[in-house]
């Protein structure tokens, strides 16, 4: 409760932080990037992925550092282990169910594509 | 005992009495042996040729019993005779009496089954004596004959032509024998059950207190047990409906037995055999051996680690009564006459067919409710354990048996809901025709068995590790000294719950999968040998240091290690993919899960009743009826499923209805085969008697048995600290027992990794927890 | 086995009622068999409403029983727990949880198995969009025949992302999950003001408008979901803004159906020949409507607790010593957030 970002309250300033997460999510779909694509040799679409996933990732931590209170609390520790716990079970999952099908290999980078798990 | 007790008894026996009067007669004969395959001679080409005609003389339209008949096979037609070096051959068989020959142009294969000579070859007309048998039900003869042309240069067979032909000769009387709805039957043995249960909950009711009996005080005594949240009330539930339900699945494996008992049998047809293993194998799993362990682990658990009860008891309780409403569901189908028939698996894209029998959508159903129950009682059980052990008991301070549940309990968390989402996928497909598995769609078959594997290779093990546990605790009493190598067990069975969840695709080797997954796989399940072996050691220590006190309990410990290890040791044949696509698919596979899961799960489970039933109910068992229960199971079991490892082997197909051991199909198994399959049958029955001992002694020592002792094998874990039976709650919340150690400056240093947890921890000190 | 009734308990809390907390874990509840009975027969006539796709309406009264039934169930749980004033809050004992509530950790350990469906429906996601080709490079390979239908993987943001308008009803729905995370956690934060620095009325008030302010703005997700799956909205003329169209469509009217293996879209029409790609997006479809559903179903679970939870408040009943029911909700009220900062990306903008 006493926690605070740059001096303010930490709900308001987390509260603001997603909004403007959001928006900047909602324009990076709207905006034309086609031709910043064409540039670093991606098309639009792999492109907004990056911004979407990159962006996803801050915000994931944000809710749950903040409002979930695993940053600042004095059971912070044990609870971020206790949510972290399934990490190796949802790799799996993923890794094994969502990437391995038997079509996905011509749309996957190299590096994950069935067959080339680095063996 | 008063005048009026006496009464009641006798109206509960009569109760008894018409109840199986009332319920139907069950009339089950098998309609005789037909349905030899077609597909005939494959060594003279594939298909009959209209041009020869085979044919039988000598046989009657109706036989007498035992009597003898000349019979003469023939044919005409096909390749020339002139200058032919052979003529022909033939084959004959016969679904029942006994063949002869009559010269050396004629050869037996079998009882029932003859054949041409070499000398033989150069005749189209053959004499055989048949001799009927005595039963009198109709007997099928099929031949089958080859012309031949003789032109021996290439193979012999270019230009053969065969025929077949089929006689069936009436017996006596037979043929007024009724057919049975096998799903009658089993309907009919499921509710003969069910009323027996509610007696048996009657006169549970009624010796409560014989003395006071009084109608009015069973509405109190029924809302009791339906709105409990006692930890132990709940068990009792959950061990009640898993021996049930033990009971219901055995019928249906009873039945399959007898349809499986001869080669060509029609007893159940193959429609109503796919509803019976479906049924029989979610029966066995989600309704028999879950409950029974969620009902030890309800009992023992909270006792185990000194706490008063669960963390969550009212969830507890719901956990545990979405189990008898989900297999109300799941059993819909066979009340309706269209059970599930897509086995325990529910392969896709067949479960999402409209060709599945209406049943499937509510087998589904049921066990998404099943599914909600495990998160349930996962939610629980992990939280109790992680935070209600009593003052001083550590994470290597608490008994196997709460390790092994604990295990079991987050495999099963953890890997549960890839199941409910599949299930869920499956019950909308089937409802509002979504397209997760439609396969003109676009939906991928193997992405069902992927999410079911991911779930059910853990969950094999889910309901074997409690087991491992309830062996540890038993073997250690038993022996009379602390197990040994207790962190290299808890180890071992940590690293099967964590490998559990990276082998599951050698359930799909030879379904077409990502190649590199099945390479992964593979090493990963030769691994799994490693901890199990460890285990099986420590236990073979544990005995060798100690001084074994042989109790019934102990029996079938020491019975669970021989059969769970012959198990694991033909388990190790699967993870090699080319011995794996061999095996696939037989009865090789069946043996193999039934010596784990029987021998090993229901064996430790069955050590567990005889170990913790004195504190359960405060009575003893009776050691006699137990060692006789030991001794015909144990056989009987191995005599069961032994000979499936050997009928595997030789090509016998499982989730097949029948088998034939003659014609010369390709895939029909030799002779003997149909002799083991008759061993396994008797050997069935004999097993699901012998359990009945079990029942038997557990309702006799409930009423007479000798009152227990706190303490009657000389245990030295929590549980044996409360008296038989405990109270309720378990332990005074306020006043919790609390666990010394002898070597407490040793047993409480923290290790690396407890130093770090520490470190996290929240200190005593701190203003209400957390401060918001 | 021998239990009585009436011996050991020397206080008798009613089964329906509620509970006596000064003694400790709550006692007997019909609650449990009620709601699996509920929940068994609407599973079952849900079976009977829809097989494969054919509507039965005979069934419908039955779902509502079924619904009903589960309903006074949930009723009968929370009567019995309207009467707890957070003096029964048992703490952990021992390595790790120590000094922890336990319903905290029990809430955590829930939020893992949420965390496991989740990911399998993201790995089914993830599996059928790498596996199945996109329509508009089916369209643009040209490998295609008019009156023939192709499968191909048709993402609802082509539709959804296809202007301001359409992407609307999303946009304002992750705004509204995040600023109901907020008022969530100013719930909890005026119910934890120690007493005394707080007027106590100033506190229900605050502790309960808060809460209908997150059931308002839950209820008006669930709303704007509904309509842009089924209603789509009207837009009026604004000088300014230079529309093309007025007319809003649901995703219902674009024909973006589970069970429409003949989708057409304007935008599949070879404008050289005037032939339409017909496609078949059945898998598509229902990765959307199952996925987003399924998220649906969370925040509608979340309304049922926040209905309970802002009557409480309204009755005035949390302070600091209760507040920590609402952080228990919260947390779950947060990973349904967490759960929309996933999905949104990946089902309305990619």
């Amino acid at each position: 409760m006493s926690n605070k970002i740059l001096g303010r309250d930490a709900y308001w300033m987390n509260f603001y932080g997603l909004m403007l997460l959001t928006l900047i999510e909602v324009a990076a779909v709207g905006a034309d990037l086609g031709s910043t694509a064409e540039g670093i040799g991606m098309t639009e679409r792999q492109i907004t992925l990056w911004i979407l996933t990159v962006i996803a990732i801050p915000k994931f931590i944000m809710i749950a550092a903040i409002f979930m209170h695993l940053w600042g609390e004095n059971d912070s520790g044990i609870l971020t282990l206790t949510a972290l716990f399934p990490a190796f079970f949802i790799i799996i999952m993923v890794l094994f169910i969502g990437m391995t099908h038997p079509d996905g290999g011509t749309s996957l980078p190299d590096w994950c594509r069935p067959g080339t798990y680095g063996l | 005992m008063g005048e009026r007790a006496v009464s009641r008894r006798l109206a509960l026996i009569s109760l008894m009495a018409i109840a199986m009067i009332v319920v139907p007669a069950v009339t089950s004969l098998p309609s005789g042996i037909s349905g030899v395959k077609d597909t005939g001679c494959n060594c003279h080409g594939t298909e009959a040729d209209p041009s020869v005609t085979a044919s039988i003389s000598g046989l009657p339209e109706s036989y007498n019993a035992s009597e003898t008949y000349n019979v003469t096979v023939s044919f005409t037609g096909g390749p020339a005779i002139d200058g032919n070096a052979n003529l022909g051959g033939f084959n004959l068989w016969a679904s029942g009496g006994t063949l002869a020959t009559q010269d050396s142009s004629t050869q037996l294969w079998g009882p029932s089954e003859a054949s041409h000579t070499s000398e033989g070859n150069d005749q189209r007309s053959w004499s055989l004596v048949w001799t009927a048998p005595e039963s009198g039900s109709d007997v099928d003869f099929i031949l089958h004959t080859n012309s031949v042309n003789g032109n021996e240069g290439d193979g012999g067979s270019s230009g053969d032509m065969w025929a077949k032909a089929q006689v069936k000769v009436l017996g006596f009387g037979a043929a007024e024998l009724p057919e049975a709805d096998p799903f009658k039957v089993l309907a009919t043995l499921i509710m003969v059950s069910g009323v027996l249960l509610s007696i048996v909950v009657l006169y549970v009711f009624y010796r409560n207190n014989p003395e006071g009996f009084e109608w009015q005080r069973f509405a109190p005594w029924i809302t009791e047990w339906l709105t409990s949240t006692d930890h132990k009330k709940i068990g009792t539930l959950y061990f009640v409906q898993g021996l049930f339900f033990l009971g219901v699945g055995g019928i249906m494996a009873l039945m399959m037995r007898v349809q499986l008992a001869s080669p060509g049998n029609e007893f159940i047809s193959q429609d109503y055999y796919n509803q019976f293993f479906t049924l029989h194998g979610t029966t066995m799993i989600f309704l028999a051996a879950m409950p029974l362990i969620a009902g030890f682990a309800n009992w023992i658990v909270p006792l185990q680690i000194g706490a008063p009860d669960l963390a969550f008891p009212r969830l507890n309780a719901l956990s545990f009564w979405l189990q008898p409403v989900a297999a109300l569901l799941i059993f819909t189908g066979v009340f309706s006459g269209a059970g599930a028939d897509t086995g325990w698996t529910g392969y896709a894209p067949y479960v999402v067919t409209e060709n599945t029998h209406a049943g499937v959508s509510m087998w589904a159903a049921g066990q998404i409710m099943l599914v909600a129950s495990s998160t349930l009682t996962g939610i629980n059980f992990l939280t109790t354990m992680a935070v209600m052990r009593a003052p001083g008991m550590g994470w290597f301070q608490m008994p196997l048996f709460t390790w092994s549940i604990l295990v079991a309990n987050l495999m099963l968390f953890l890997s549960i809901p890839a199941f409910g989402v599949g299930l869920i996928q499956v019950y909308l497909d089937r409802t509002i025709a979504t397209a997760f598995y439609d396969v003109a769609s676009g939906g991928d078959p193997l992405l069902w068995s992927h999410l079911f594997w991911y779930f059910g290779h853990p969950e094999v093990y889910v309901v074997i590790v409690p087991a491992f546990g309830v062996i540890s605790e038993v073997i250690a009493t038993s022996a009379r000294r602390s197990i040994f190598g207790y962190k290299s067990m808890v180890y071992a069975m940590a690293g099967i719950g964590l490998v559990s969840f990276i082998v599951y695709g050698h359930h799909m080797f030879t379904s077409g999968m990502s190649p590199a997954l099945r390479f992964i796989t593979m090493l990963t399940t030769m691994l799994v040998a490693v901890p199990t072996g460890i285990k099986i050691f420590n236990w073979l220590k544990t005995m060798h240091g100690g001084s074994l006190v042989y109790r019934t309990h102990t029996l079938w410990t020491l019975g669970f290690l021989v059969t769970f290890t012959l198990g694991g040791i033909s388990g190790m044949f699967f993870p090699s993919m080319a011995l794996d696509v061999h095996l696939h698919e037989t009865y090789f596979v069946v043996a193999h899960f039934h010596y784990v899961l029987v021998g090993g799960t229901v064996f430790g489970f069955f050590a567990a009743i005889y170990y913790w039933y004195p504190k359960m109910t405060g009575r003893m068992l009776d050691e006699r009826l137990g060692v006789l229960h030991f001794l015909t199971a144990f056989i009987s079991y191995n005599a069961l499923f032994w000979p499936m490892h050997r009928l595997g082997v030789v090509g016998m197909i499982r989730r097949t209805h029948t088998y034939y051991i003659t014609t010369d199909d390709f895939q029909a198994l030799p002779e003997w085969a149909a002799d083991w399959n008759m061993l396994i049958s008797v050997s069935a029955f004999l097993f699901f008697a012998s359990n009945l001992l079990l029942v038997v002694n557990m309702i006799k020592s409930l009423i007479r048995g000798e009152k227990a002792p706190a303490d009657p094998w000389g245990g030295w874990s929590f549980e044996w600290m409360t008296s038989s039976p405990p109270p309720t709650p378990s332990f005074d919340p306020h006043n919790l027992p609390e666990l010394k150690d002898a070597n407490e400056h040793v047993a409480n240093e923290p290790s690396r990794l407890g130093q770090m947890f520490r470190r996290l921890m929240v200190d005593d000190d701190a203003s209400e927890g957390g401060s918001h | 086995m021998s239990a009585d009734y009436h011996d050991h308990d020397d206080h008798h809390p009613s089964p329906w009622g509620p509970h006596d907390w000064g003694h400790g874990a709550p006692h007997n509840s019909w609650s449990p068999l009620i709601l699996s009975i509920g929940s068994g027969m609407f599973l079952l006539t849900l079976g009977g409403l829809f097989t494969f796709g054919e509507y039965d309406g005979r069934y419908l009264p039955m779902v509502f029983v079924s619904l009903c039934v589960m309903a006074a169930a949930l009723i009968v749980w929370c009567r019995q727990d309207m009467s707890f004033d957070g003096s029964y809050e048992p703490r952990s004992v021992g390595v790790p949880f120590k000094n922890i509530q336990i319903r905290k950790v029990g809430v955590w350990v829930f939020l893992m198995s949420e965390m496991m469906i989740f990911s399998s429906l993201f790995s089914t996601y993830m599996r059928y969009r790498q596996g199945i080709p996109r329509c508009d490079t089916v369209f643009e390979s040209g490998d295609w025949v008019e009156g023939v239908a192709v499968t191909c993987f048709e993402p609802a943001s082509k539709l959804i992302a296809s202007s301001w308008w359409h992407i609307a009803p999303g946009a304002i729905n992750t705004f509204a999950l995040i600023i109901s995370s907020f008022t969530v956690v100013q719930a909890l934060r005026w119910a934890n003001k120690p007493v005394g620095s707080v007027d106590e009325e100033v506190r229900r008030k605050r502790v309960y408008r808060y809460l209908a302010a997150t059931w308002c703005l839950a209820t008006l997700f669930l709303t704007l979901k509904m309509i842009e799956w089924f209603i789509g909205f009207h837009v009026p003329e604004i000088g300014f803004l230079g529309l093309h169209e007025h007319d809003i469509h649901s995703l219902y009217s674009e024909g973006y159906l589970i069970n429409n293996d003949h989708y057409q879209a304007h935008h599949y029409v070879d404008e050289a020949t005037g032939a339409h790609m017909v496609a078949n997006i059945q898998v598509s479809a229902t990765l959307f409507y199952v996925t987003t559903g399924t998220h649906g179903v969370h925040v509608f679970g979340g309304i049922i607790g926040l209905t309970y939870l802002t009557y409480k408040a309204w009755t005035g009943a949390y302070n600091p010593q209760s507040a920590v029911s609402i952080e228990y909700f919260g947390l779950y009220w947060h990973f349904v957030d967490l759960v929309w900062v996933l999905v949104f990306p990946f089902f309305y903008l990619y």
